[in-house]
Formats: C-alpha cells, sequence, structure tokens
C-alpha cells in the first residue's frame, strides 16, 4: 500500500502571498485542517487552521473588528512553517504513518523528486488505513497466536493453517515486541469452525488466544 | 392470537442439503426436529400443517444472486465438474465443499423459505417454519459459512416483489447474519436486525454496532453484538427491550425471524450461554410485536445449530410450538428417546427445557451484561434517531 492509493490528490492549496482570512475560510469550506503553500508548483511550505488560530490577537484584548482585519491583512507567508515534512508518492504508507508520529504533524504533503506538490496525506486517511488492514479482508474467524519467537515458528503455524487444513488465510498481523521470549500473531482464517485448527495449533505448541470459559472459570478474568 | 393456522415447510428430500458424511452442518437435526414435533403431535394435518417446498426457480434466485454465480454453482453440481476456479465462489473449500446436485437441493432449500412466504402472505396461514432455512451467510456471489443460496434473502426478495410489503428481518443465530445484512445493506425497505457473539473473534468477523446500511439503506442494518459467555437473562432481557422500539419505528408488514440455536451452551462453535429458554422468550416476543404491529406474520427459519442431538431438536420445537401457539409438556415423549438414543453420541435430554441448573454459572456475569447493556444504549443511540426521524417523512 503507497502513499499515492491512500493521498487526496490535488488537495487545496494557498499562495504565500494569500491573506490569512482567505487560508481560514478554505479550511472552513472544505472541512480540512491543513493548506500546503505552494509558489507556482513548488511546495513552500504548510499552514494549519491551528496555525492561523494561534497568531490571531486574544478575543479577550483585542476587539472582534480588529481581530478580522488582522486576518485580513496578515498574509500566509507569516505564520506559515516553511520547514515542511514530506512524502514521496510511492514510499509505502507505513512510512508516512512513522513520519506523522515522530514529527508530531497531522498531515504530510506528497511531493515528487523536484518538489511539486501532488497531494496531501493525513492522519485520517492513515487511520482509515489502519481499520482495513486490521479488519482484512472477508468472513473470518480471529486467531490469536501466540508462538516462539524464533525463526520458522511463524512459518510453521501458516503451514498448518494454509497447508495442512488448506484454510484461506485472509489477514495476518505480527504484533512487534515480544514479550517473555513468544510472540503474537493474529490471524484471520476464513472458517466458521476454527476448533480444528485450534487443536492443531495448540498440539504444535503454540497457544491460540480464543473465548475460553474454562480460562475464565481459572483466572476469574477476561481470556 | 390463538387458534392461528401455521405450517411447518418440511420434505425429507432437504436432508440431501449434506456436505461431507462428518460436517457439522449435520441434516439429521432436521429429522430429529420434525420427529420430535410428531411425537408431541404438535402438527395436526388442519390447522397446523405440513407442507413441502417447492424449488426456487432461477428467476428467484437472479433477484438475490449474480448470474455469473449461479451458473458457477449449477457448473460445479455436476458430477466430475472442474473444482479448481471454485474457490472463486466461496465453494470447495472446508466450510462449503461442493456436492453432486448441490444446485437442485439448494434451491429446494430456498424455494421452501418462499414458499413459507407465500402462504403467509396470502393469508392461507399467519406464520410458517421453513426449518431447513436460514443460510444467513451466503452472498450476492459467493457461497460461506456453510451456506451456498440465500433461502432468506431470496424470500425477502419475493415478498418485495410481489407484496411491496415492509419486511423485517430478525436473526438471532450466534453468527452474524452477514449475507443478509449485504444484500440488502442499501435498501430502505428490508430492516435487518442481528444479535450474535461478537465478531472480534467469532466468524464472521462483522456485525458491530456502526454497521448501519449504506446510502438510502442508512439505518435499516442493525447489529447487536453480545460478549462471549452471554446467558439467557441478558440476552432475552436486551431483545425485549430493542424488538418492539425498532419494530415500531420501522412498522413492518412481516417479519422474517431467523432461528439459529447455536447461541445455546452446549452449542460446539460458538461461546454464548443460552439455554432452550431463549428459543421460547425470543419467539413469544416476536410474536407478540408481530400480532401488534403486522397481523401476526411471521416467517421463520432454522439457521445455525451444531449441537444436534442434544439442542437442535428441542430447541427448534419450542420455536415452532411458540410460532403455532402450542403448549410443550416437561418431558420429552419416551417414544423419541427410544427410537433415537441408540443413535445418539450423547445421553439425549429428558425434559424439553433445561433446568436452572443445566449449566456451571459464568464468571464476570456483572461485567458481561453490563458491557452488553452498554453496546444496547450504543445501538440505540446511533440507530433511533435515525428510524424514528425518517419514519415521519423528515
Amino acid at each position: 500500500m503507497l502513499v499515492k492509493n491512500r493521498m487526496t490528490a490535488d488537495p487545496v492549496a494557498v499562495r504565500p502571498s494569500d491573506t490569512l482570512a482567505d487560508a481560514l475560510r478554505l479550511t472552513r469550506e472544505h472541512r480540512i485542517r491543513h493548506l500546503p503553500v505552494v509558489d507556482g508548483e513548488a511546495l513552500v511550505g504548510i499552514v494549519s487552521d491551528r496555525d492561523i488560530r494561534l497568531a490571531m490577537p486574544s478575543p479577550l484584548t483585542v476587539a472582534d473588528a480588529d481581530r478580522a482585519a488582522f486576518l485580513e491583512r496578515t498574509p500566509v507567508s507569516e505564520v506559515m512553517t516553511r520547514e515542511v515534512e514530506t512524502v514521496g508518492p510511492y514510499d509505502p504508507v507505513e512510512d508516512a504513518a512513522r513520519q506523522l508520529c515522530r514529527r508530531r504533524v497531522g498531515a504530510l504533503p506528497v511531493v515528487d523528486a523536484h518538489g511539486r506538490l501532488l497531494g496531501i496525506v493525513t492522519e485520517t486517511d492513515i487511520l482509515h488505513a489502519f481499520a482495513e488492514v486490521v479488519g482484512a479482508g472477508g468472513a473470518a474467524s480471529r486467531l490469536e497466536v501466540s508462538l516462539p519467537d524464533r525463526p520458522g515458528e511463524l512459518a510453521r503455524a501458516l503451514h498448518i493453517l494454509g497447508e495442512d487444513l488448506r484454510l484461506n488465510i485472509t489477514g495476518l498481523m505480527v504484533l512487534p515486541k515480544p514479550e517473555g521470549g513468544r510472540k503474537t500473531a493474529i490471524v484471520h482464517v476464513a472458517t466458521i469452525d476454527p476448533r480444528e485448527a485450534i487443536a492443531a495449533l495448540e498440539r504444535a505448541g503454540c497457544r491460540v488466544g480464543w473465548p475460553s470459559l474454562e480460562a475464565d472459570l481459572r483466572k476469574g478474568m477476561p481470556s | 392470537m390463538s387458534g392461528i393456522r401455521t405450517a411447518l415447510v418440511w420434505d425429507p428430500a432437504v436432508t440431501a442439503y449434506r456436505f461431507r458424511p462428518d460436517h457439522p452442518f449435520n441434516p439429521k437435526r432436521l429429522e430429529l426436529t420434525v420427529s420430535l414435533i410428531e411425537a408431541l403431535g404438535l402438527v395436526d394435518g388442519e390447522r397446523h400443517r405440513i407442507v413441502p417446498p417447492r424449488p426456487a426457480t432461477d428467476a428467484e434466485l437472479l433477484r438475490v444472486h449474480s448470474a455469473e454465480y449461479l451458473e458457477a454453482v449449477k457448473r460445479l453440481s455436476a458430477p466430475g465438474a472442474d473444482l479448481s476456479e471454485a474457490w472463486r465462489w466461496g465453494l470447495g473449500t472446508d466450510d462449503t465443499p461442493v456436492f453432486p446436485g448441490m444446485h437442485e437441493v439448494t434451491a429446494l432449500v430456498a424455494g421452501g423459505s418462499i414458499r413459507a412466504a407465500e402462504m403467509v402472505m396470502s393469508g392461507e396461514v399467519t406464520r410458517a417454519f421453513n426449518v431447513c432455512g436460514g443460510l444467513h451467510h451466503a452472498h450476492r456471489d459467493r457461497a460461506s459459512g456453510f451456506c451456498v443460496y440465500s433461502d432468506l434473502a431470496a424470500a425477502i426478495a419475493w415478498i418485495r416483489e410481489h407484496h411491496g410489503a415492509r419486511v423485517m428481518y430478525v436473526d438471532y443465530d450466534a453468527h452474524h447474519g452477514d449475507g443478509v445484512q449485504g444484500i440488502f445493506y442499501e435498501d430502505p425497505d428490508v430492516l435487518t436486525l442481528s444479535v450474535h457473539e461478537s465478531g472480534r473473534y467469532l466468524f464472521p468477523g462483522t456485525g458491530f454496532v456502526d454497521e448501519l446500511g449504506e446510502g438510502d439503506g442508512y439505518g435499516y442494518s442493525l447489529n447487536l453484538p453480545l460478549e462471549p459467555f452471554t446467558e439467557d437473562g441478558s440476552w432475552i432481557s436486551l431483545y425485549e427491550k430493542l424488538l418492539p422500539e425498532v419494530a415500531e419505528a420501522f412498522r413492518p408488514d412481516v417479519i422474517v425471524l431467523q432461528n439459529g440455536c447455536d447461541g445455546h451452551a452446549w452449542d460446539p462453535l460458538t461461546h454464548l450461554r443460552a439455554s432452550t429458554r431463549l428459543y421460547e422468550e425470543t419467539v413469544r416476543i416476536t410474536c407478540e410485536v408481530a400480532d401488534r404491529l403486522c397481523g401476526g406474520r411471521v416467517v421463520a427459519t432454522g439457521g445455525g445449530g451444531y449441537a444436534v442431538w442434544k439442542v437442535v431438536p428441542r430447541a427448534w420445537t419450542l420455536v415452532w410450538a411458540g410460532l403455532s401457539g402450542q403448549g410443550v409438556p416437561k418431558a420429552v415423549p419416551r417414544e423419541w428417546l427410544d427410537r433415537w438414543q441408540g443413535e445418539s453420541p450423547d445421553l439425549l435430554p429428558e425434559t424439553m427445557r433445561d433446568g436452572d441448573d443445566a449449566f456451571p454459572p459464568v464468571p464476570r456475569r456483572d461485567e458481561i451484561e453490563a458491557t452488553n447493556r452498554r453496546t444496547l444504549e450504543s445501538l440505540r443511540r446511533q440507530a433511533l434517531p435515525l428510524l424514528r426521524g425518517w419514519g415521519l417523512g423528515f
């Protein structure tokens, strides 16, 4: 999954000389929070509705009319962020997600090799992609498979499901940060009856997370 | 509504809907159910009759399935068919293997539900029960979870086409009724309500509260996912609160009720903890709503249910008795036990209803019930304003 599949192409943008009033109007009209700033085709900055509101004089000390006048006369170039974090259209979405987290920004303009603006990808786009990925595709039972954290263990578990039992695996996620020498894979298998799959995985030394009244009775807590 | 006429749609020919000798979707349960209904004298050939199904026509199936899918099922039903592409259609899997004559018998199951709808809508009977129907996982162009053709969707589409009636589909199988929901997801004249074990672990992994329909159908798909290990008390009280509110807002002309009984505590495929009380109470609540709002009309089907010997015959006999307004004695008839105990791998229960002490108490009961109540409130908050607002023509 690449950034270009998830970005909004040809995003709403402003020029450095546009006023803050123009910019604020655009964010409201299009119900967006981030505006790339372009000079011709080149990306030169980014401005968010929050940047604009933070730049405004306080309504406690300044009259509304003066605040409006401030917006009308101040150009975007005065409040925009010039050091813009960007991604390329062929970067994987996980790169975009990592940058959004690390830089603590809400959106990344997408630019080509020459710095021309192609699109924008926001934290909402990434969240939608994440929801799709973890939701997996098609009707399935969801197994949480805990495996020893050594090479070959995941392959062995998948072999049992896919080859021995000929189940279609419709979703697969391996959680990072193994604990106690074990890692967890969340596997979606296209079957209404996973009893055989669970038994086979347990025989092979995996622990399978699946609602269990026996476990509840033992622990007196959620399974 | 006492003294009503009802029909039990049944013909032993439907037991050919059988994938493999050891497959969990075992038609033996149908034979056991009808034999228990007969042993209790709950069909009399007059007011409460057994009526054979008829096959659904291609035209009827094409209202809810794609032409390509219908063609594929027919092609794969022939002896010696090439199965290499069957998986594209969700067939040839362990869940839903291909078997000879698959098209013919599946069309007969679907026709059984249409037959039930015909009799109810013509007024010939007030309620009908197609015990072999309820294949709620079949999609427009894909088999899934033991289901090839959607008898439910075909019956609903038949009602829409021939009577223009508003249909409320209610499904309390332990698994989400994803197939029926999907087929009518954009249709505001068919409301689907599915109550099931949460899809967090269980197949098909859908049926969350936020699945509310799309387009014109937004607000007409309702889902109440229950926590694993939910028991009768919580389940019945939620249903008793929700169903009348939804029905009063939607104003159906007929209710289609899927009675999958795999939410029973002894079912091997799910984690719900219902007893036989759930089946009596759900049918009672549903028929009360139907009597009040839509002339009593209920088209009922079977569905899931994998405790073939110990649960299904009793659960569906209670369903039939409730639909037809007949009483059920405490004891399972001796003649029925004598006839079947030899074949049964389990000791057959001797009472029609589970005793209060049949199941060990569930730990975390308070937490499970509180979570279920929160889920219900979330569903009511999201769905009822949509239904009520649009019902008034805003």
